[in-house]
């Protein structure tokens, strides 16, 4: 019965002693849809919504990401420019993480 | 072509099922019993018209070939029973497998809450040595889990203090599922019991219906079943067995054997050898044990009287161990729908006091008990019969492995000698597993190579295994692995941080060197947060750390939480599967 309870060990170790390494590529594709997503809604939100003043906040990121406005139009600008943001981020952020795990184990 | 000489000792599931497997390979198989009748420690008896299953055995099997068999043999005499079983404790009855709310409702809040702190407790502050039974489950569940539901039991069953059972021996019959498949069996709605099912096959009146079909194919392709046929030496020579000598109504027979299936108890086998088995051998098979049960059967003037087909009585105050309710596994178990039938099972142990007590005692304390219990009372009960039950369950003592290893390996030495079913392999072996020994065994002597010896060994460690390796092609080890490995809280806390800090430092660069016209908005708000903080190429350095700093606290506490809840859920997984597998654990003695 050794065998068994060698292969339970084996299992526990791999997993509560593996430490979780991120995969930057997918990382990325997430953030970077989720960020060009957010600002896809939150700008067509806003446009929907109308007003005096629209996106008097939202605006802001027209000073990073040339051509944005808070427009319809805008909102695909905005997503292109989050996507981008959001991918750069996410791959940077797996990539530092491994890194540290690499250099802690 | 000459038929094989083959012998058969034991006319239960298992010898049964090798003498039917012997007439299909066109083998002239003789089965020597020692009983009046088929079916061993399976077989039903009968009493005025009412049938009683010894012991209560559910047909349900994952081998195929062991399924057709049964539904070649019984084809429309197979009923279908959902299975209704509950447990016995403190003037309340839990079903069984246990549901939370009924649980808790029976329980009560307050010793559900007690139950709840019980379990906290062993997980704050377990035993530091599991040497016991009790001190291994209460780690596992609490002592207040223990108490209720494993105690009184498993000391019913054994007749032993559970302080006096080794846990390594709890361990060892509580297999644990490896934590990879126990998640990939959560993940995919495979985690459940291995003997807790919810219906299962049952024969109108009872399993000796079975064994009966099986007497007649056996007949009916050339073979013998021999009662009263008890075999008294095996002679061997040159690692062969070569003749048997059995008593058959008074006469003694001696026949030539050219080759032995045997399921008699292992310990009787070695003793009928001659020339006598060595010295070390004789003293292993003193090593076995087994306890036997007592059922006391009480035909009771009443259409019904609960609905369950089985109660486990875990109360202390009486003896009782297992309540059957015959009628309730098939209808046609009693002669008359006013009448139903219960048997009263007893643990007990060859020579011991239960063992010993007159039938009239017997009846007396089980009349008692049942009234106590709140079931029957004792003016309802019409009649009642006694049954003995010795060498029911083989036992699994601290010894027993280097015991039957012994014999094991002296058996091994002989050629044409083969041991197959429940007390033949000394071993837990349920109905299909025995049978399934025996079907094997005849497909060895014509040629095949089976170790029988793995059959219910290796069985779930080899079906957990294949659906791990079914599920792996779904989800490689790898990605579960990923999926459920610790997340370095420092490590992303450093890369949220940096990364959000690098963010404010350019967008803050970015601003300080662009002409931003008023009205529009800009990063002047970050000095809010930020003490000190403008937006300038100096503001950028300013707004570095204190990013950096929230950043790192955001990604240390989103590992964290992460972790927490993988941890729970992991933690949540495997205590189910041992929860499963300990109440598979009850359940062998059925």
């Amino acid at each position: 019965m050794n065998h068994k309870n060698n292969i339970v060990e084996t299992d526990k170790d791999k997993l509560f002693r593996g430490v979780l390494l991120l995969n930057s590529g997918i990382l990325g594709l997430s953030l970077g849809i989720l960020f060009g997503l957010v600002i896809f809604i939150a700008t067509n939100w806003l446009v929907i919504k109308g007003g005096d003043h629209v996106g008097s906040h939202l605006r802001l990121l027209g000073q990073f990401f040339i051509g944005y406005k808070v427009t319809f139009l805008g909102s695909f600008i905005g997503f292109a420019y989050g996507f981008a943001a959001g991918t750069l981020s996410g791959a940077l952020i797996a990539w530092i993480y491994n890194k540290f795990v690499e250099f802690r184990n | 072509m000459k038929k094989k000489n083959i012998v058969v000792i034991g006319a239960g599931p298992a010898g049964l099922t090798a003498a039917d497997e012997a007439v299909k390979q066109n083998m002239a198989p003789l089965v020597l019993e020692r009983a009046d009748k088929v079916g061993g420690i399976a077989r039903t008896e009968s009493y005025k018209g009412c049938y009683f299953d010894v012991g209560g055995h559910r047909f349900f099997t994952k081998f195929e070939k062991i399924a057709t068999l049964w539904q070649d043999l019984m084809g429309e005499d197979f009923l279908k029973v959902p299975r209704q079983s509950s447990i016995y404790f403190n003037n309340r009855f839990y079903n069984y497998p246990l549901r939370p709310l009924n649980a808790l409702f029976n329980l009560g809040i307050r010793e559900s809450c007690m139950v709840m702190f019980s379990f906290a407790g062993s997980k704050i502050r377990p035993f530091p040595k599991e040497e016991t039974f009790e001190e291994w489950v209460s780690n596992r569940f609490g002592q207040r889990l223990y108490k209720i539901f494993f105690k009184t039991y498993t000391e019913k069953v054994w007749g032993i203090p559970c302080k006096q059972i080794r846990a390594d021996w709890a361990a060892q019959r509580i297999k644990g599922l490896s934590l990879t498949t126990t998640i990939y069996n959560a993940l995919f709605g495979f985690q459940h019991s291995k003997t807790l099912i919810d219906e299962f096959d049952y024969p109108i009146k009872g399993p000796g219906m079975m064994w009966e079909r099986l007497l007649e194919t056996t007949k009916e392709g050339g073979g013998k079943v021999s009662l009263n046929s008890e075999v008294i030496s095996l002679n061997h020579e040159n690692g062969r067995i070569t003749d048997a000598t059995y008593t058959h109504q008074g006469k003694r027979y001696k026949i030539a054997v050219e080759h032995l299936v045997s399921s008699a108890p292992i310990t009787a086998l070695v003793t009928m050898l001659k020339p006598q088995a060595p010295k070390e051998v004789i003293e292993a098979s003193r090593g076995l044990s087994y306890r036997a049960f007592i059922i006391v059967i009480f035909i009771i003037d009443k259409p019904s009287l609960f609905s369950e087909q089985w109660i486990y009585i875990h109360s202390p105050n009486v003896r009782v161990g297992r309540i059957q309710n015959f009628k309730n596994w098939s209808a046609a178990m009693v002669p008359d729908s006013n009448l139903t039938s219960v048997g009263m099972e007893y643990f007990c142990s060859e020579g011991d006091d239960l063992w010993t007590m007159p039938e009239t005692e017997l009846v007396g304390l089980a009349a008692r008990e049942l009234a106590e219990l709140g079931l029957a009372e004792t003016d309802d009960i019409a009649d009642e019969f006694v049954l003995r039950q010795p060498k029911a369950y083989p036992v699994y003592n601290q010894n027993y492995l280097n015991c039957l290893g012994i014999i094991q390996e002296f058996i091994a030495g002989f050629k044409n000698l083969q041991t197959i079913g429940r007390n033949g392999m000394h071993r837990y072996n349920n109905m299909d597993h025995s049978m399934l020994t025996g079907m094997m065994a005849i497909q060895n002597i014509t040629g095949c190579d089976h170790n029988l010896w793995l059959v219910n060994e290796e069985e779930e460690y080899l079906e957990d295994e294949k659906n791990k390796k079914k599920l792996q092609q779904l989800i490689p080890e790898r990605l579960l692995i990923g999926l459920f490995g610790r997340m370095d809280k420092l490590g992303f806390a450093t890369a949220i941080g940096t990364i959000s800090a690098l963010y404010v430092f350019i967008a803050t660069l970015w601003m300080s060197i662009k002409s931003i016209p008023p009205g529009i908005p800009n990063l002047t708000f970050l000095g809010e947060y930020f003490a000190g903080y403008t937006m300038t190429v100096n503001g950028a350095f300013i707004a570095f750390p204190y990013t950096f700093f929230y950043g790192f606290l955001l990604g240390w506490m989103f590992a964290y939480i992460r972790n927490f809840i993988i941890t729970l859920y992991l933690f949540y997984v495997r205590k189910k599967s041992e929860f499963l597998s300990i109440k598979d654990f009850m359940e062998f003695f059925r």
